[in-house]
């Protein structure tokens, strides 16, 4: 009764059945969306063919990507940079300061009535005085990111960290367990499931954070939100698929941050309930 | 008789006095407990044998509705590599004593001594080994890293320890679960489960191991294995155990001596020594020694159960 049965039941099926069936699973799950983002690419191609001024053709935008790669790619990896800075600065941040909140209750009194303040106040309103403040350069970018990022990456980290088991809690107390060690044995990986939950909202508002800082501070070092700016001041032919193209390129961003987190966050939760694969005993 | 009841329900704080000798003690006379001076619960302390010496435990728990009384005043000695089960009444603080001895929770009155020490400091010295009912698994650790969890933490503590700790995946192998050490517990049954609970508590050598319903929430024939293979892993160390259950068959299998609780506050009403011959053999219940014990436990138990012979 202690030996674990293998999971998938009783006996593998040949490779050749597993791998059809696979197929046959991907196709259920991805055809219906294919087919949807199908209709609305078509749609969007008859609109634009009989009304060239609302939404350019499809094959102009791809056009705009494929003539001139090296800017799309730079302003990409601008918009990143400012991103993946913003975010990780106020992780960090955001993090410590829960951990502390988390065990003085004088600090969460004093710090969350301000972190609500700055969640309500549209981090939009905050980027033009912040690029007249700090200049043209990267630093208000940087500060608009983390600043639209920092309280759900705060509030989630402090439910995270209080969601502990209390009889987990109980059984290290037993141990005389110091408050470091249920800080790193426990609280820190109880927390992780609300973290990952975390980074599911904060990976794309950082985008939203790097482009409308981009808007303000737009004629400097180029972003896609900068591109998108300049192209849309222009107003020549070619204005309106290159914001297009950029656009197209912050969604790909944004879809690449979400599978990066998933992908990360499967490795890391394999032990999540929720996940795990039972077996038998 | 096999079985001795020690004494019946008496009024005020006793101090029950489990014997010294062997675990065949003789039966403590009714009068005893009654004859002695009601002031002086902490005679179980005087004692030259280390051991767990409970006197004049309370605990209150303040609620909306007032204070409610759980626990005590309990009066309890327990001689050092004794097997001693809890049984009572289901809300009569068997649990709230354990975590009170663990240091989960402080008694409003009374004292303790483990071994000598105070819960604090031989909570700091890593005496206590708690298996709380829910088992308090890590679910990101491996079954072996959660076995392996009390010897990381708190590790000045386990160092003053006289043994030395036990190897983590040995005695997972020793219940079978050695094919499954780096699994994670949300793939293992419920007794698979239970068993790296147990090891866990193992592990560290405790000289003083509390058990709280850990069979409780498995099917019958899983905890009767696991009872088995409990008393095993215990004759290996012959540490002192105090388990609670609410199984009567359970604690008459598993122990030296039955500690009968009452209804809520929980006192001791009685403790019946258990004379049945070490290691259990494999057919023990179906004997009449077995079955007269049991009895002796349910009378008890139906004592305690009704309030009117409680009242002092």
């Amino acid at each position: 009764m202690t030996q674990p049965e293998a999971p998938g039941g009783p006996g593998p099926p040949g490779y050749t059945g597993r791998r059809r069936r696979q197929v046959a699973r991907l196709a259920t799950q991805a055809l219906p969306g294919a087919v949807l983002l199908g209709l609305l690419a078509l749609t969007w191609q008859l609109v634009a063919v009989h009304n060239a001024y609302l939404v350019p053709r499809i094959g102009a935008i791809w056009d705009q990507l494929v003539d001139n790669p090296r800017e799309f790619v730079d302003a990409a990896g601008n918009t990143l940079q400012e991103s993946a800075v913003g975010l990780g600065a106020s992780f960090a941040v955001a993090f410590s300061l829960a951990i502390v909140m988390s065990h003085i209750r004088v600090i969460e009194r004093a710090v969350m009535p301000v972190a609500v303040v700055i969640n309500v106040t549209p981090v939009v309103s905050l980027a033009p005085g912040l690029a007249v403040a700090l200049g043209f350069g990267m630093a208000p970018r940087y500060l608009v990111t983390g600043i639209i990022v920092f309280f759900p990456m705060l509030i989630n980290s402090l439910i995270g960290l209080r969601s502990v088991d209390p009889e987990a809690l109980q059984y290290f107390a037993s141990l005389n367990a110091s408050r470091l060690e249920v800080l790193l044995h426990l609280r820190i990986p109880s927390s992780l499931p609300f973290l990952f939950a975390a980074a599911r909202i904060c990976f794309p508002l950082s985008i939203i954070g790097a482009v409308v800082a981009e808007f303000s501070t737009a004629g400097t070092s180029n972003g896609l939100g900068s591109l998108i700016e300049l192209a849309s001041q222009q107003g020549t032919s070619k204005s309106l698929p290159e914001v297009y193209a950029a656009i197209f390129c912050l969604a790909l961003l944004g879809l690449s941050f979400t599978l990066a987190v998933t992908l990360v966050e499967r490795r890391l939760l394999s032990w999540h309930p929720a996940r795990a694969t039972k077996v038998n005993a | 008789m096999r079985a001795a009841m020690s004494s019946l329900v008496a009024a005020g704080p006793i101090t029950w006095q489990l014997a010294m000798s062997s675990p065949f003690s003789e039966p403590v006379p009714a009068s005893r407990g009654l004859s002695e001076p009601l002031g002086k619960p902490s005679a179980a302390a005087d004692l030259p044998a280390p051991g767990l010496a409970i006197s004049g435990v309370s605990r209150t728990y303040q609620t909306d509705d007032g204070p409610v009384a759980a626990l005590g005043p309990v009066e309890l000695h327990v001689p050092q590599g004794r097997f001693v089960t809890l049984i009572g009444p289901s809300g009569c603080g068997k649990s709230t004593l354990l975590r009170v001895l663990a240091g989960i929770e402080r008694p409003d009155e009374g004292n303790i001594s483990i071994f000598g020490e105070s819960v604090e400091r031989a909570r700091r010295a890593k005496l206590i080994g708690f298996v709380p009912q829910a088992l308090a698994l890590l679910p990101w650790r491996t079954v072996l890293d959660n076995a392996r969890l009390p010897l990381e933490l708190n590790r000045s503590g386990g160092a003053n320890q006289r043994k030395p700790a036990r190897d983590p995946s040995e005695v997972l192998r020793a219940l079978g679960l050695g094919d499954v050490l780096d699994r994670r517990p949300a793939e293992l049954s419920g007794g698979m489960r239970q068993r790296v609970a147990i090891a866990r508590a193992f592990v560290s050598e405790p000289a003083l191991l509390l058990m709280d319903e850990p069979f409780s929430a498995l099917d019958e024939l899983t905890s009767e294995v696991l009872r088995r293979e409990l008393l095993q892993l215990w004759h290996s160390t012959r540490t002192t155990v105090l388990f609670v259950s609410h199984s009567v068959s359970e604690a008459v299998l598993l122990s030296d001596h039955v500690v009968v609780m009452t209804h809520a506050p929980g006192r001791v009403a009685t403790v019946i020594d258990v004379t049945l011959d070490r290691p259990r053999g494999d057919l023990v219940e179906v004997t009449d020694a077995f079955r007269d014990c049991e009895r002796e436990v349910r009378l008890a138990l139906r004592g305690a159960l009704v309030p009117d012979q409680q009242a002092p």
